[in-house]
């Protein structure tokens, strides 16, 4: 056991007590920072009180470190946003009113840094001993600030050029099982130096520095090498620095956390599922196929896990242009598209003694997982409502509940649970997920 | 192999010349395997004729004859690496004796043929250098062969490496020949090693000569196959020709040296690519020809009748014509059709063909540059079968009726194989200057192990047939199940109406089984897979057991963003069911029982277990596959049971970077299954067996000295005091060796549960075969257990048993199958990540089997 260093968070804490039952799941968890994602879901499922036990201990280690604790209210844990993306937990313990007292002089700078998000897509990738390693085809940008969001997006197809004789096999496969563009006779692609001249002009319209241009790490051979063929093409020579997100990730992370996130959660954090269809996220060509893979999808997808995530840690509201609320908000009022049946109606003669309705259960309460291990901190008992009869009655109900607060945008638990409390008043995006 | 040549084989590793064979693949042997026939005909035709290359007209005539010949003796047989790693004399207690002992003896006949050697046969292997240099391996090959002194004996030669059954009368011999020109050439044959008959080096030696035999026979290679095309079967209804043949291999069992057959077919059709775009034409029209022309052609596989090679289409070029000129090796230039016509006697009838592309791989590591054939439509003719074909129900019938022989047809084919060779004059003289004779066929002596009981939650069943206990499941309750209580069904509007009969349906099934079914929360969503994407991040939350999504069409795009979503980033146990399937109302009840199966598993249910003498024994499955998109990923799936019933099971896995199928994660996942046992138990197993599927050709000493160690050192630190034993199985579905079972006179695939441990074997190693499958119609494949590590010390007769009740467990199946059930769960689990998910999926739901 390696020896216990000071703690400075209350959840901190907590994470360092998990370690040992992380391990035990077979979790590499090294140290405390390795064991924060598994455990900030189970923190935020924890009860006040539990917490405040944690916020003791915390008190504790720095008394004995000699060290001024402050007061509470201070100390008051902001480990929600670090969960992974797919827990529907909602934010309890984020309120603007918290995220005042951490800010910091440089979150502001943090928040209003504009970034650029860019991705190339080629037709594969040819081998090293190929002159020409990739056939540019797709572009897709983002101009981003956590502050505003997205402010500007920019794409374009590619015209490749030729394709290498006896490589059209290997482009055509490399095609159809990614972004299925074309490789030939694609009237959308346009000429490389006209996309570059158009790019450029996006990024950086005005003479001065040139902004952060990111892209993900594994993308950033092919988009840099893609960069450097069409400059070639064209006559604008520009060296444009290619960061990559992952980094950009860690470091808005170390600016609210003063300490690094673990490689593992970086990558799952960009790397979700959930935003693959939200409209307004894929080019047109793209949108009208139904191909989830479009260089323009990448990029604002990535926007959308730093606003959804990161951006909520420093108390930014989320609107439209940091993610695709449109979706949401428009089902809130139940749509003509779906239609939610309690499937009671089709109770049959059968019924067997156990027979019970779905429980609508208080937010506090969370259930077992389906495997019937329930990790620490997680309270199963709940009350049965009283909720009977045919979908309908509860589907208005929901509808009703659920208008009452729109900015809540927690569908699911108004739809699923008409007797939530209306405590929460969060203004995070995640419990959509 | 003998002590004495394992002894050689490590003085070699030390060598130079096996430094360069060390950096192919970890192998302790250099082995030189690149021989060519004597004639050394075959493949150098093959340069001149179709390989032409538009770029580099010099560099060609280096093509295969100039290779330096450091790298052809660089070039390995990888099944020969796996022979010269000797697991089973590590192994204490089976060193004497490897063999089971319970069952019922039965005699089965194999499709192993005895090869005779005189006692002290061995082959000598000399080493060849010319003086002074000649580049050319055929010009090396002439010379050599020219000598007297060489003429009349059984030789093998690639340019530098010779061998011989017989020895020279001296260690060094000196020889001149005199080429075509004048100059007079020195040639030093030095004898440098004598191999036994058992070494891996004879069984490649050994596999050239039947190759020679074969070709005698008029049978032509294609990959690594022989087929005949003189005696081809037709299917003209479907324009299909099928080339029957053989796939062989010469090797050393138990005790003697076996020559193996399994019988073939190419399947092609009779069509040339001119003909097929000709079709087209008059149905497409000119208009988009050539696009609908790329479309359709690229990417077959062709094969030219005038070498019987066979190339993928990688491009066609529509500028070249048969009347345009390309330059041969020697720099001459030549029109397509004076070539065709000069090296083949063909006469093209069409001159304004284009020509097809397909680029050649490069038998180089260096890959310097591009080559690439082109190759003439009217010559080439497609092979195998397109898609929309293999959806022909007639078609594949036609075919599997043809292909599918039955035990007695594919005997009687052996037989006659075996009778060409023993009739064929030129085979048998091949044969005889080897001092080689080809015997009769193999019998071995297998058991019939007991059948098992299958216990469910209030009574032990004996199923009347082990092959399928669907029928005698049907109204017992299984082991354990958690009711459903919460959860989702998603369906579009059409499928309504079969959703309801069909919930209806899956709760009248579950009762009688004890898995409690309630009323699902149905949303009904428009047709696409967004929708069905945007209901899931809507309706799911934390207190939902599982989803059920009721999809419109097979469309991977409505599967694959589904258990992304569920399996990733909101783990939730997900079940997808076709509305198509929902329609055949006749076996509603039948589909509703298994999907309700699964969905219990889902949940973390039991279904039924066997008897498992050893208490306190954890069974691990590991599976190794690529990922369909992502080309350097590979998925790991390692599957580990945690209770001593072996009915819950723990599953993760894991993408690594890599291009080996050897995993690099096993540390981390037994720890974690360890950890999940001790948790369940209170206490560590006191036993472990891997199963390990998915191991390649030639991977067996990577293995043993790398994930074997990683097993063990999260095994031994587990426990400061008494660490669980281990074992490791290798399990292998495709094997050589096919068993049947003599009944009066006519064949028939073994029964269930027969093992064979004895004459189809191989020494160095502790295996066995085993069969859990039976087949309506064909020939069964055993199943191969190579036993490489075993601290566990279980009998033979024990280890056997126990493999064989673990092919009991699968619970996507009531019946046996053909691997142990964690091997089959590894792979569901890794066939699921690598084709749909291509991410890691979440751990919450490890403990249960959702990918079932």
């Amino acid at each position: 056991m390696e020896k216990p260093r000071p703690l400075r968070h209350t959840w901190k804490g907590a994470a360092h007590e998990k370690i040992p039952e992380l391990r035990r799941r077979g979790l590499p968890v090294a140290h405390v920072a390795d064991a924060i994602p598994y455990c900030s879901a189970d923190w935020a499922l924890l009860r006040e009180e539990e917490k405040k036990k944690y916020a003791e201990m915390a008190r504790e280690w720095r008394a004995a470190q000699g060290k001024n604790s402050g007061p509470s209210e201070k100390q008051k844990p902001v480990s929600t946003p670090l969960r992974s993306p797919g827990m529907l937990v909602p934010k309890q313990n984020v309120s603007p009113l918290d995220m005042s007292g951490l800010s910091l002089k440089s979150d502001q700078a943090v928040l209003g840094g504009i970034f650029y998000f860019l991705n190339i897509f080629s037709h594969g990738e040819l081998p090293p001993h190929c002159e020409q390693r990739f056939l540019p085809c797709e572009i897709g940008c983002v101009k981003y600030s956590l502050q505003e969001g997205i402010m500007a997006d920019f794409h374009s197809f590619i015209n490749p050029g030729e394709i290498p004789r006896g490589f059209r096999f290997h482009c055509q496969a490399a095609s159809d099982s990614s972004h299925k563009i074309p490789i030939s006779n694609f009237e959308s692609g346009h000429d490389q130096a006209m996309v570059l001249q158009n790019l450029y002009r996006f990024i950086h319209p005005n003479p001065g520095n040139w902004p952060p241009v990111y892209c993900k790490s594994d993308d950033r051979a092919r988009v840099n090498w893609c960069l450097k063929h069409m400059e070639k093409s064209s006559e604008i020579r520009q060296d444009l620095e290619l960061l990559t997100v992952e980094d950009l990730v860690v470091g808005i992370y170390q600016q609210k956390f003063l300490k690094e996130p673990s490689k593992t959660w970086v990558r799952s954090f960009l790397d979700v599922a959930m935003w693959d269809y939200s409209s307004n996220t894929r080019c047109k060509w793209h949108e009208e196929n139904d191909i989830v893979l479009c260089a323009l999808a990448v990029c604002k997808k990535i926007a959308y896990c730093i606003s959804n995530s990161l951006a909520t840690l420093f108390g930014i509201q989320l609107t439209e242009a940091h993610v695709p609320l449109q979706d949401y908000e428009a089902s809130n009022s139940v749509t003509p598209k779906m239609v939610v049946l309690d499937a009671g109606r089709y109770q049959l003669r059968v019924q067997s003694p156990g027979f019970s309705h779905f429980s609508s259960s208080n937010q506090e309460q969370r259930s077992n997982t389906p495997t019937g291990d329930s990790p620490s901190g997680v309270k199963t008992s709940g009350q049965n409502s009283s909720v009977r009869g045919r979908g309908i009655t509860r589907l208005l109900e929901s509808i009703s509940n659920s208008s009452s607060n729109i900015h809540k945008f927690c569908n699911c638990e108004t739809s699923l649970s008409p007797y939530m409390s209306q405590k929460d008043g969060s203004k995070s995006f995640s419990s959509l997920s | 192999m003998s002590g004495r040549a394992r002894a050689r084989a490590r003085g070699m590793a030390l060598s130079p010349s096996a430094a360069e064979v060390g950096r192919v693949q970890a192998s302790p042997l250099p082995l030189s395997v690149a021989l060519s026939d004597s004639e050394a005909s075959s493949s150098s035709d093959h340069v001149g004729t179709s390989r032409i290359s538009q770029k580099c007209e010099g560099g060609l005539s280096s093509g295969d004859a100039g290779c330096t010949f450091k790298e052809r003796v660089g070039k390995i047989r990888r099944e020969m690496m796996d022979l010269s790693v000797c697991t089973r004399e590590k192994l204490a207690h089976v060193r004497d004796c490897k063999r089971g002992s319970s069952g019922i003896p039965v005699k089965l006949v194999t499709n192993l043929f005895n090869l005779d050697l005189p006692q002290d046969w061995q082959l000598y292997q000399y080493h060849v250098t010319y003086s002074p240099d000649i580049e050319s391996r055929r010009l090396r090959i002439a010379l050599l062969y020219s000598h007297t002194e060489l003429s009349n004996k059984a030789k093998a030669f690639d340019g530098v490496i010779l061998f011989l059954s017989q020895k020279l009368d001296e260690k060094v011999v000196e020889l001149s020949s005199e080429t075509r020109r004048g100059e007079t050439v020195k040639m030093t044959v030095t004898l440098t090693r004598e191999l036994p008959a058992s070494s891996p080096v004879c069984m490649q030696v050994f596999s050239i000569i039947f190759k020679k035999i074969l070709k005698k026979l008029s049978m032509y290679q294609i990959g690594r196959n022989f087929y005949k095309p003189s005696e081809p079967v037709e299917i003209p209804q479907h324009k299909l020709s099928l080339w029957p043949g053989f796939a062989i291999s010469v090797s050393h069992f138990e005790s003697k040296l076996l020559f193996g057959a399994d019988v073939s077919y190419k399947i092609l059709r009779n069509e040339t690519v001119l003909e097929f775009m000709t079709d087209l034409r008059h149905k497409t029209g000119m208009s988009c020809f050539t696009q609908t022309c790329e479309k359709q052609l690229i990417g077959l596989i062709v094969i030219t009748r005038y070498n019987n090679k066979t190339y993928r289409i990688d491009d066609i070029d529509w500028s070249v014509k048969p009347t345009h000129t390309f330059q041969k090796r020697d720099g001459t230039e030549i029109t397509y059709v004076d070539y065709y016509k000069q090296q083949y006697d063909i006469t093209l009838s069409d001159l304004n063909q284009p020509v097809l592309v397909s680029l050649l791989k490069s038998k180089r590591n260096d890959d310097a540059e591009v080559r690439m054939a082109h190759l003439i439509p009217e010559l080439c003719f497609l092979t195998g079968l397109p898609g929309e074909a293999r959806s022909d129900f007639r078609l594949m019938k036609a075919v599997a009726e043809e292909t599918r022989l039955s035990p007695l047809g594919r005997q009687q084919r052996l037989a006659r194989l075996a009778d060409d060779i023993q009739r064929n004059k030129d085979a048998r003289f091949e044969l005889e200057t080897w001092g080689l004779h080809f015997g009769c066929q193999m019998s071995v002596t297998g058991r019939v192990v007991p059948s098992e009981n299958i216990i469910i939650q209030d009574h032990i069943c004996q199923p009347v047939s082990a092959a399928d206990w669907s029928k005698d499941m049907r109204t017992c309750k299984i082991l354990s199940a958690q009711s459903l209580n919460k959860w989702l069904v998603i369906c579009s509007n059409r499928a309504e109406r079969v959703t309801e009969s069909f919930l209806n349906c899956l709760r009248r099934v579950g009762r009688p089984i004890g898995f409690n079914v309630n009323h699902p929360k149905i949303i009904k969503v428009q047709e696409n897979p967004a929708a069905f994407l945007h209901a899931i991040q809507k309706y799911v939350d934390p207190e939902v057991q599982l989803v059920m999504c009721i999809l419109p069409s097979n469309q991977n795009s409505y599967y694959d963003s589904i258990k992304k979503y569920l399996l990733s980033d909101c783990p939730v146990p997900s079940q997808c069911v076709l509305a198509q399937t929902l329609n055949k109302q006749g076996m509603l009840m039948s589909i509703a029982t298994k999907i309700a199966l699964q969905m219990t598993c889902k949940l973390g249910g039991e279904l039924w277990a066997v008897e498992i003498p050893l208490k306190s024994l954890m069974v691990v499955g590991i599976d190794v596959c690529k990922d369909a998109f992502n080309q350097g990923m590979v998925v790991v799936g390692f599957v580990a049971s945690i209770n001593p019933r072996i009915t819950r099971w723990f599953s993760r896995c894991m993408l690594q970077r890599t291009t080996a199928d050897v995993a690099d994660c096993l540390k981390v996942f037994m720890t974690g299954a360890l950890n999940r046992w001790y948790t369940h138990n209170q206490g560590l197993p006191g036993r472990i067996i891997v199963y390990r599927d998915g191991v390649g050709d030639g991977q067996l000493r990577t293995l043993i000295e790398y994930e074997v160690p990683q097993l063990l050192s999260s095994v031994t630190e587990a426990s400061s005091n008494t660490s669980p034993k281990l074992s490791v199985i290798v399990v292998r579905k495709r094997c050589m060796p096919r068993f049947l079972m003599e009944t009066g006179r006519t064949l028939q695939n073994p029964p269930l549960g027969t093992i064979v441990d004895s004459g189809a074997t191989r020494p160095e190693w502790y295996d066995f075969y085993l069969i859990s499958r039976v087949a309506c119609r064909g020939t069964l494949n055993p199943t191969y257990y190579n036993v490489i590590y075993d601290d566990n010390g279980l009998k033979p007769d024990h280890m056997q048993r126990l493999t064989f009740k673990l092919c009991h467990l699968y619970y996507n199946w009531p019946g046996l199958i053909s691997v142990p059930a964690p091997c089959q769960y590894a792979h569901k689990l890794t066939f699921l990540v690598a084709q749909s998910t291509h991410k890691e999926p979440s751990l919450e739901l490890a403990n249960s089997l959702f990918y079932l």
